[in-house]
């Protein structure tokens, strides 16, 4: 059982027929793409060339799939403040992606680089306005309790 | 494109290229050709290989031009070998290089 010595009779090369495997795996060549022509009579190497270019479709293909999925994710978590069983009236859904996830190193550097936000930029503008106006009512006021400094006179503390 | 052999003939400056496709392939295992039998079988294998060699270029090409052709070459061995390399590829080429697994057992040559 397989510990025996290789007798003259079974050392004798078994008939591998090349045509029976080019037979067996013809189909799958045909499925992805190749033609009868360049399987049989054209470069033998064609064959691998085609194979590497069906493993890129096939990473392509899952990579499109997950990226569905991601927006897909995004969406849902856009809307789920609404699909609340118990949401406040008036709850609004959150603003879907206003562009898509950028693909290529460059757009993701880009991406950073830009200011932050819209809104925050808007924010920061609001909060200068309020400080100006503040600064402006603060003055006026402490110009009404003390008359004699509208001069311009710097406060020193009193070390004159 | 895949391994060949290039032959000039030098007496009328025609120079062919040997190279298997699959349909030769077919061909010659359809008329009888076994590659494993080319050490225990060589006078009707090798030049039933080196005739099948001239089917993917030179398919009009007749058997008696192909048998002087051979009768002239130099060192016949080399060639032979090369000729078996040759005809492995088609098959080769068709397995992935991801089947060939690193398996249990290794091992290396002294040449």
């Amino acid at each position: 059982m397989g510990s025996e010595l290789l007798t003259e009779e079974e050392a004798a090369p078994p008939k591998i027929i090349y045509t029976d495997k080019f037979y067996e795996v013809f189909p799958f060549y045909l499925s992805i793409g190749m033609t009868y022509e360049q399987f049989w009579l054209e470069d033998a190497n064609l064959a691998k060339y085609y194979r590497e270019a069906f493993e890129m479709q096939r990473e392509r293909a899952n990579h499109d799939a997950w990226l569905q999925g991601a927006y897909f994710y995004d969406a849902l978590c856009a809307v789920a403040p609404i699909l609340h069983a118990f949401a406040k009236k008036g709850t609004k859904p959150q603003p879907y992606l206003d562009k898509p996830y950028p693909m290529k190193r460059e757009n993701v550097k880009q991406e950073k680089k830009k200011p932050a936000d819209n809104g925050a930029l808007r924010g920061a503008a609001m909060f200068h306005a309020f400080a100006v106006q503040f600064n402006k009512k603060f003055f006026v006021s402490v110009n009404e309790r003390h008359p004699a400094d509208e001069g311009g006179d710097v406060n020193n503390g009193g070390n004159d | 494109m895949g391994k060949y052999i290039t032959l000039t003939d030098k007496s009328t400056g025609k120079v062919y290229t040997l190279e298997f496709n699959r349909r030769a392939i077919e061909a010659m295992e359809r008329q009888g050709f076994v590659i494993t039998e080319i050490d225990t079988k060589p006078a009707t294998m090798v030049p039933m290989l080196f005739r099948g060699a001239f089917m993917m270029h030179h398919p009009t090409v007749r058997r008696d031009v192909i048998d002087a052709l051979y009768d002239e070459i130099s060192n016949k061995t080399a060639l032979i070998e090369k000729l078996t390399d040759m005809y492995s590829e088609p098959l080769l080429t068709l397995i992935s290089d991801s089947e060939e697994d690193e398996g249990n057992v290794e091992w290396g040559a002294s040449f």
